[in-house]
């Protein structure tokens, strides 16, 4: 009887454990907040915001892998691939694969910052400020555009002005993704549509913006984004006034040389938007790991990405500024990058000027200022001798000289008909491919030509 | 009282009538078949009266009654009774028993004997596994169990090793079994910084252990439910023996190299292949490699090369010898009452690869009491520290197999011979790593098992166990002024992980025989297990002197985090086994799981197992059969399950970042409530037998496991902003057939020779993948076919007019078949499935012989039909595309029309077949000496003279000889940064080979 006892003690005992037990098996993350949490709050929304920028910075995309794609896959000479990753070296060999990574993670970064700008436009309404909301709804379209305008250059057969360009772009997705039954599997949208997005969010976010907004994108950094599609897409009349604008209402104004508009930790006052690098985001800036000297954060190519001599020769005056922003590591490197910590201009003044003198001279009129003292603001500013008169070849040297190393090269080729090489401005080989991952993922897209 | 003085009143009849009858002494030889046999034991059956057999097999016991009944009874042999009547002279000779059977097994919650155990199951004794000198246990097991593949997966001492138990049960979620030591289970997280993983029982010491035994089908795995999927490998350390107190000292100590090296250009070859790429390429004209000044001139560093006066052999700067030392020291004994059994153990292993070493330093305590006939306790404790000097991940310049890739013009050092020459090579010299850095691990692990045993009736007691892991681990890094980190003065960084668990469990076991021929046991009870782990790293640059290499120097702290998690497991558990005459046997039991892990509406699976057994042998006309000895038939099916996911996969998270230095939150999962435990079913059926008077025994086993609800990563379009998501979908089967043989090929009284064959065979195929393919680099999961099968264009080799490499295109024509014309055009070719990186027949032979004090023992294995991608194989073997150095095979170049070879034109910076193809996949069949070890015993009646029972010298090797095809490093080398990945198998990048490993040792028994 005794020992009964004892069973039934311990099965009392054993019953008791076990229903204390099953409380334990809620546990709560505690790196983490539910999804429920996060979009009910207006400060949440903007930290996704501010989570969006960041993630354009990130060093796939604006953080020097996208300029990185422009000026390799544009390299006609002037640089020379001297690292040892494979992909940036199918870029300078006009023969991407794709299932090259850098290409991927273009195209999976825009997209994440895609999400992101829909989950705040889709949860504005928590957001009880009204200036606040609309700030954000700006913010947000300006990342969107920015995003959708950068995947259309670099994915779809170049824009032809004035001609309908319903060739196939990317995939526009406007909905938000937090939950998996959201998931689609879209086809690729034409370029005309694609653009027609671009313009409408820029736009939007134009209008939104204020005039200051800290670090973060404003009025005339949309303005500024404007005027770079306009001219893209050879509107050159809206490119001109956008440019225009900027030049006159931002308060934005010219370093006084030409050094001072680079390797800033803090914005210069001719950056219109600059994505910001700290000391937290060692190698995480692909300007420099890939441009600069090994003994400024750079790569073991030292530096992976070297100025050629033939580049030497679109300066025109021994005197310029910008003819001598070099310093030789084991090769040539542009001091544009040096700085490891330094912001990336992103938007910078000067582009504005030469939009402006481009769009006048090509609409023959002279908006603000005529195309001549446009280039000769920036030639003075550099210590070039200003030039007598401008055609539009001088006016395209000298956005080269301003301009180089910043990303430019192949969406300019593009825009104006330059071939690379034996490569025509259209060739298959300077147009990414849609990336390897991708196509195997969503069975509905359909793959660039030569790929 | 009453009672007890009634008893003594009793005995003291007894006794008196005993001596009443008569008695008298009686005396005797015992001996086996192969002679007298010192150590028997002859007790007066009914009393404690006993006698042991002296060194001539003789005995003599004294006042023995006339009707008594003696038993006689040895380790291992059949016991034996004999009814005294009268003789004074009893002579015996004991029989072999079926070892094989008459075994205990350990199982889940419990202890069997294997001859009615109605699972399938692989059992390695302390034995096997402490004769091979290798730092991690589960390299003792190589070889040793059907159907069990163990990959280490590279030559890195602490690298992270890969166990799979009858194939591979999942896609996403984990694929390695559940390991438990003595009853409680181990904490198995990979804790590296790093991709390479780090194999966390690298902490323990095998010598502890006295037995492992692998739970394979699903009537063993099933009681630990929801982890059984992958199987179970139970590990029962050691334990003293009641008597002589024991003191043993296993030393040894010996030298390795890399089992295999490649052969690579030299300097002269280097310059002829490469003048001849860039001749290709620019023409012959431009000597930009040649000329003063040239290319080649700054590789030299200022070297005369042009006259040989630099030819690095950067190979052999980065394997070198290794050496290895282990010396476990133990004490254990015991009386009837107390057992115990305490040990010191210390290896040193110097890796084959540069600068990767360690140092292992371990204790155990383990301690079992008896307070009364009812209640006994234990307690088994072990602490060890581990110390390891890491390099980096095999995709990284500082790792020391990249060096391989510089070219042999280039000297490895500066003029003085001692600061690495990082000025003029191809790549950073990972020598400036060793010369100016450091990278250690500290891996802190403490085990705690006790528990409490009750016999609340004869038949019936209860068990408490309580069971503690600590796994405690920091890693240190330090970069100094010349490294890679120059632009920044130096960078440090130091992790640390604390991971921690606890276990209970609560269980009856009901034991009761009826009628004599009605064996019942029911185990049943409760478990609760927590698990903790936590995080601190920290990361600073800016160091005053590369002699301050701590984050605490720094001037500038870069990066910190902390962090915490948790998981919790609760589960119901019960197992019923019962048999009827000792030929029927059934056996089911029942789990029920619940985990944090999964959403609040799938939190509790539960998982079924029955098995049945019939020992055929035991039946009337196999009985006294002369051949078959025994025959056992058996079958099972179960459910298990696998629920190695993250610890919060089915909710949607945001977590935080930051930009600017603001903070921010960025989405980090999509929700997915519908998560739930991966299930599996396992269908077993069997035979064990012995013929021949036991000397050929054996297991036949036939499989078949299918897992449903596959918890699968699923690729997500990126278009929807994420990238995978953890999803229930699909189902993938695994099938097989396992063969053991053992048999006693020759059996004399100087000589015996034993062999072990085990043989198994692999199916695996995905059944089910609603998503559609899923493709990671160059591995593919595909309806219909083996997981991570190659995925790749065929490489169709060179065309002879005009040296450019070419592909089959392997597009689908409309009659269904595939265009086998080529191209020269890669991106025209469209991929296709080319084999699978697991192998489909493994096997493992281990042969044991002595002859007289020598003792010979070594394990064949091997492993056919897996094939390995050589990911390096664009820089390593790309017909000099790169600068990177080539193995000696791409002289074989294509160079002028009509040649026919199959490494393409070499064209400087022109690609020309290097792009991912079946070029660089290559079959990875081997066989291997895995094992081998050659002992003398020197003879007792020497070294009972200095009071030592035993004193053994030994060798031993490991992976002494490999015969494969491969031409990579080695077959089982795979590349560290994939370690973790489940679907990116069978890729080698710059992966190190194994250690083929010689030591010389010494046991001691006192």
């Amino acid at each position: 009887m005794k020992n009964y006892n004892y069973i039934l003690f311990l099965i009392s005992l054993l019953t008791f454990s076990f229903v204390s037990c099953d409380d334990n098996l809620d546990i709560i993350p505690e790196q983490a907040l539910s999804t429920d949490i996060v979009i009910k709050d207006a400060a949440n929304i903007r930290k996704i915001l501010i989570n969006a920028y960041g993630d354009a910075r990130s060093s796939s995309s604006y953080g020097g892998g996208i300029a990185l794609a422009s000026e390799l896959i544009a390299n006609d000479g002037d640089l020379y691939w001297n690292g040892t990753f494979v992909q940036p070296a199918e870029y300078d060999e006009k023969a991407m694969l794709a299932d090259n990574s850098f290409v991927r993670d273009i195209w999976m970064n825009a997209y994440n910052i895609n999400n992101q700008a829909n989950i705040v436009l889709e949860n504005l309404n928590v957001i009880t400020d009204a200036d606040q909301k609309t700030i954000a709804e700006g913010e947000a379209k300006f990342l969107r555009g920015l995003v959708y305008f950068d995947l259309a250059r670099l994915f779809a057969k170049p824009y032809i002005s004035g001609s309908a360009n319903s060739q196939l772009a990317v995939p526009i997705v406007l909905e938000a993704v937090l939950d998996a039954n959201k998931i689609t599997y879209p086809t690729r949208n034409t370029l005309d549509e694609v653009y027609a997005l671009v313009i409408s969010d820029l736009t939007d976010a134009y209008t939104m913006l204020p005039e200051s907004n800290d670090i973060y994108a404003t009025k005339y950094a949309a303005a500024a984004l404007l005027a770079r599609v306009y001219l893209q897409k050879g509107d050159y009349v809206k490119a001109r006034d956008m440019a225009n604008e900027v030049i006159n209402s931002s308060g934005a104004t010219l370093t006084a040389t030409f050094a001072e508009a680079f390797n800033n930790e803090e914005n210069s006052t001719e950056d219109l938007f600059a994505w910001q690098v700290t000391s937290q985001d060692v190698s995480a800036n692909y300007f420099n790991v890939f441009w600069a000297g090994s003994d400024f954060g750079g790569r073991s190519g030292n530096p992976d990405v070297d100025v050629e001599t033939q580049h030497w020769d679109i300066y025109d005056d021994a005197d310029d500024e910008r003819a001598h922003f070099f310093y030789e590591a084991d090769y040539w490197c542009t001091t544009k990058w040096q700085n490891q910590f330094g912001n990336i201009p992103f938007l910078r003044l000067a582009e504005m000027y030469l939009i402006r003198a481009e769009s006048n001279y090509r609409s023959e009129t002279a908006v603000g200022n005529s195309p001549l003292s446009d280039i000769n603001v920036l030639r003075s500013r550099s210590g070039a001798i200003s030039l007598e008169s401008v055609n539009l070849a001088t006016i395209l040297m000298e956005r080269k000289r301003e301009l180089s190393f910043e990303g430019f090269a192949l969406f300019d080729a593009k825009r104006l008909g330059n071939s690379v090489g034996d490569n025509a401005f259209d060739a298959n080989s300077l147009i990414m491919p849609i990336p390897l991952r991708e196509m195997d993922a969503n069975p509905n897209l359909v793959q660039n030509d030569g790929y | 009282m009453k009672n007890s003085l009634l008893k003594g009143f009793m005995v003291f009849l007894t006794m008196l009538c005993t001596s009443l009858t008569y008695s008298q002494d009686v005396s005797g030889k015992v001996s086996d078949s192969s002679g007298p046999l010192p150590g028997a034991s002859v007790l007066i059956k009914g009393t404690t009266k006993a006698a042991q057999t002296d060194m001539d097999g003789k005995f003599t016991i004294e006042n023995v009654g006339s009707n008594a009944v003696l038993l006689f009874s040895y380790l291992g042999l059949k016991s034996q009774e004999i009814n005294v009547a009268g003789k004074t002279t009893i002579n015996v000779t004991l029989k072999e028993d079926s070892a094989e059977l008459k075994e205990v097994v350990v199982i889940g919650f419990g202890k069997q004997s294997k001859r009615k155990v109605t699972d399938n199951m692989a059992t390695i004794s302390a034995d096997q596994i402490n004769q091979i000198p290798v730092a991690n246990l589960q390299g003792a097991l190589t070889g040793k169990a059907a159907g069990v593949q163990i990959t280490q997966i590279n030559g890195k001492v602490e690298g992270g090793v890969k166990m799979r138990i009858r194939g591979i049960s999942s896609i996403s979620s984990s694929q390695e079994p559940l390991y438990v030591i003595d009853g409680m289970p181990l904490i198995n997280d990979d804790e590296s910084t790093t991709s390479a993983p780090i194999n966390p029982l690298i902490s323990l010491n095998p010598n502890d252990i006295e037995s492992i035994q692998i739970l394979k089908d699903a009537s063993s795995a099933a009681i630990y439910g929801a982890r059984g999927t992958n199987g179970v490998v139970l590990i029962t350390t050691k334990q003293g023996k009641s008597g002589k107190t024991k003191i043993s000292l296993n030393t040894s100590g010996g030298w390795s190299q890399a089992t295999h090296k490649l052969k690579w250009l030299n300097a002269a070859q280097y310059v002829e292949l490469f003048t001849e790429a860039s001749a290709n390429t620019w023409g012959a004209d431009d000597l930009w490699l040649t000329e003063p000044g040239g290319f080649f001139d700054g590789l030299a560093n200022g070297k005369d090369w042009r006259n040989g006066a630099v030819d690095t052999d950067w190979q052999d700067l980065a394997l070198v010898k290794g050496s290895v030392q282990d010396h476990t020291f133990s004490v254990s004994g015991g009386d009837e009452k107390t057992l115990f059994f305490v040990s010191g153990g210390y290896n040193n292993t110097q890796g084959i690869v540069r600068g990767n070493n360690m140092d292992r330093y371990s204790y155990r305590g383990n301690l079992d009491h008896k307070v009364s006939d009812r209640f006994r306790v234990g307690l088994n404790t072990s602490l060890s520290k581990t110390q390891v000097s890491r390099i980096g991940t095999d995709n990284s310049f500082a790792t020391p197999l990249q060096a391989v890739a510089q070219s042999p013009l280039t000297p490895a050092y500066l003029d003085d011979g001692i600061i690495p020459n990082n000025d003029t090579t191809l790549y950073y010299n990972f020598l400036t790593q060793e010369y100016n850095g450091s990278w250690n691990v500290n891996i802190f692990r403490t085990l705690m098992n006790s528990y409490l045993e009750y016999k609340i009736l004869p038949e019936l007691s209860f068990k408490t166990e309580l069971g503690y892991d600590n796994n405690n681990q920091t890693e240190e890094y330090f970069a100094g002024s010349l490294t890679e980190s120059a632009s920044t003065n130096g960078y440090a960084d130091a992790n640390a992980i604390q991971s921690d668990k606890y276990s209970i469990s609560n269980y009856f076991t009901y034991n009761k025989t009826f009628n004599e021929a009605y064996d019942l046991e029911f185990v049943g009870g409760m478990n609760f297990e927590e698990s903790a782990r936590k995080r601190q790293y920290v990361a600073g640059t800016g160091f005053p002197s590369d002699d301050l290499q701590t984050v605490e120097s720094a001037s500038e702290i870069t990066a910190g985090s902390s962090s915490r998690t948790k998981y919790n497991f609760l589960s119901y558990f019960g197992r019923t086994t019962f048999s009827i005459k000792d030929k029927y046997l059934l056996k089911a039991s029942l789990r029920y799981d619940g985990s944090s892990r999964f959403g609040a509406s799938k939190r509790y699976g539960l998982f079924p197992a029955a098995s049945v057994g019939w020992i055929v042998s035991e039946e009337d006309f196999l009985k006294d059969n002369e051949i078959i000895n025994v025959l056992k038939l058996r079958g099972s099916f179960g459910v298990t399950g696998n629920a190695g996911i993250g610890n919060f996969a089915s909710l949607g998270l945001f977590s935080g970042s930051s930009y600017n230095k603001n903070s921010a939150i960025t989405p980090l999962q999509l929700a997915n409530q519908d998560l739930k435990w991966e299930k599996t079913n396992q269908t077993d059926v069997g035979l064990d037998f012995a013929l021949f008077n036991n000397r050929i025994s054996g297991e036949v086993d036939y499989y078949v496991k299918k897992t449903n609800d596959l918890l699968l990563n699923e690729p997500l379009p990126g278009t929807s902003g994420w990238s995978s998501l953890t999803r229930n979908v699909g189902s993938m089967t695994n099938k097989g057939f396992e063969f053991v043989l053992n048999s006693t090929n020759i059996k004399t009284d100087d000589f015996s020779w034993k062999s072990t064959l085990n043989l198994s065979t692999l199916d695996n195929k995905v059944v089910n993948l609603p998503g559609g393919d899923i493709v990671e680099g160059r591995n593919i999961v595909r309806e219909g076919e083996t997981i991570s099968s190659f995925y790749l264009v065929e490489y169709a080799g060179v065309n002879p007019d005009n040296g450019d490499a070419l592909f089959y295109l392997n597009t689908t024509k409309s009659d269904g078949t595939l265009d086998k014309t080529t191209t020269k055009n890669y991106s025209e070719a469209q991929r296709v499935i080319t084999g699978s990186p697991y192998p489909t027949l493994m096997a493992g032979l281990t042969n044991t012989i002595t002859y007289k004090e020598f003792d010979l023992s070594f394990t064949f294995q091997g492993e056919w039909g897996a094939s390995m991608y050589n990911e390096g194989g664009k820089f390593q073997s790309g017909n000099a595309r790169y600068e990177d150095n080539q193995t000696i095979d791409q002289l074989d170049r294509w160079q002028k029309p009509g040649d026919i070879t199959m490494v393409p034109q070499a064209r400087m910076y022109r690609t020309n077949g290097q792009q991912a193809s079946t070029r660089y996949l290559e079959s990875s069949d081997f066989v291997r000496l895995r094992n081998l070890s050659l002992g003398y015993t020197f003879s007792k009646k020497l070294t009972q003279k200095i009071s030592v029972d035993i004193l053994r010298l030994y060798l031993t090797g490991v992976n002494l000889l490999t015969f494969t095809n491969y031409s990579g490093y080695d077959p089982e080398s795979s590349y560290d940064n994939n370690g973790n990945s489940n679907i990116q198998k069978g890729i080698s990048f710059y992966s190190a080979p194994p250690a083929k490993t010689f030591t010389i040792g010494l046991n001691i028994d006192l």
